[in-house]
């Protein structure tokens, strides 16, 4: 083999690797949305999350934009894995809906969380901020706020702000014994 | 005991009173604050002649920025029908310097520095945006919400302009109250 043909064969291959890169690049999918699969609901479906069926139901409402909802965050999941199966424990964002598909999913999955997880659009908000207050009066619009229900409805625990972890376990424990 | 009784019942009263919220109809005291440039503004000196609304804003709560546009529009449309838009930033958590700046860059109307929180805690503002309209007799006329939809892509309630034209138009406004949803005022460093 001589230098010119050594030279064609090098030419050849890097332009052979080169389109086929280009290639791959042009008919690679866009990546997926990382993390959990995220609920929309509305005002019906906000009224449907606060009803308890048959266990304890923790809520917790936030946003990703809300510094202290990021802040709690990750004590809300060592509360999730500590009481899986017993109660039932749900998060709601009140995110825009253009991030349902982005920064939503994204945090969660960063903060490994693993509960059912929902984005509140409601057309009025006046009207969803009102079911909320309906349960609990301490819900003055802001974020993060969490709440207990009782399988019965009633209200157990409600917190505006971060929560204080070692409350809300004696709120949740109070109420697994309760129903033993 | 009895004067230990009497004096508990002081020390809840007190307690209650200094985080309780206006109410609709009760008349709003005076009050001044600095405005960006650490000039003392009044609620008085600022007051149009029809009335005045107080925005609580922050300069880091996206649900505001999603209503910059919309407060500008207020103010403009209803300053020249004698309402004023006055925003107040109570948040200790940002500084009078960074609040001028973003007033300059976003708003259209003065922005009054509540450092302390003072005005927020007597008039029990909770969010960011919450507004509460004041008329020209210092009479809270509406507090809440100013709108139903933050995005602005589907309002269909416009509480407070709604609350603005009853009021001009010589009547009670048949809603005086909307829930506000936004960013909580930080009173605190945290």
């Amino acid at each position: 083999m001589n230098s010119l043909t050594a030279r064609i064969i090098i030419l050849v291959a890097i332009f052979t690797i080169g389109t086929s890169l280009a290639i791959g690049q042009q008919t690679q999918k866009p990546a997926a949305p990382v993390g959990p699969a995220i609920k929309q609901i509305d005002l019906e479906g906000l009224k449907t999350v606060l009803k308890t069926d048959g266990k304890p139901r923790l809520i917790n409402f936030w946003a990703t934009w809300c510094d202290p909802c990021r802040e709690e965050f990750p004590e809300l999941v060592k509360i999730d894995a500590a009481y899986k199966g017993k109660i039932d424990f749900i998060s709601v964002s009140l995110d825009d809906l253009e991030d349902i598909g982005t920064t939503v999913p994204k945090f969660l999955h960063e903060m490994k969380a693993t509960m059912p997880a929902y984005l509140l659009h409601a057309s009025d908000e006046d009207a969803a901020i009102a079911a909320i207050t309906n349960i609990s009066s301490d819900f003055h619009g802001s974020l993060p706020f969490t709440i207990l229900i009782k399988p019965n409805g009633e209200l157990a625990y409600s917190h505006a702000g971060k929560i204080h972890p070692d409350e809300l376990n004696a709120a949740i424990a109070k109420q697994l014994s309760a129903g033993q | 005991m009895k004067k230990v009784a009497i004096l508990a019942v002081m020390v809840v009263a007190l307690a209650a009173a200094a985080y309780s919220q206006a109410q609709v109809g009760s008349k709003i005291e005076n009050f001044s604050l600095p405005d960006v440039d650490g000039k003392t503004q009044s609620l008085a000196d600022l007051k149009g002649s029809k009335g005045t609304v107080v925005v609580f804003v922050s300069i880091r709560c996206p649900v505001v920025r999603g209503y910059n546009e919309r407060l500008n529009e207020i103010a403009k449309v209803y300053k020249a029908k004698g309402i004023t838009l006055v925003g107040i930033d109570a948040n200790i958590t940002e500084p009078a310097t960074d609040v001028k700046a973003h007033a300059m860059m976003n708003w259209d109307f003065p922005v009054l520095i509540d450092k302390d929180s003072k005005i927020a805690d007597k008039l029990g503002a909770n969010v960011t945006p919450e507004a509460f309209y004041i008329d020209t007799d210092n009479v809270l006329v509406y507090h809440g919400a100013i709108d139903n939809d933050r995005s602005g892509r589907n309002v269909t309630e416009h509480f407070l302009q709604t609350a603005f034209d009853a009021t001009l138009a010589g009547k009670k406004p048949a809603r005086t109250s909307a829930n506000a949803f936004g960013c909580t005022i930080q009173r605190t460093a945290q």
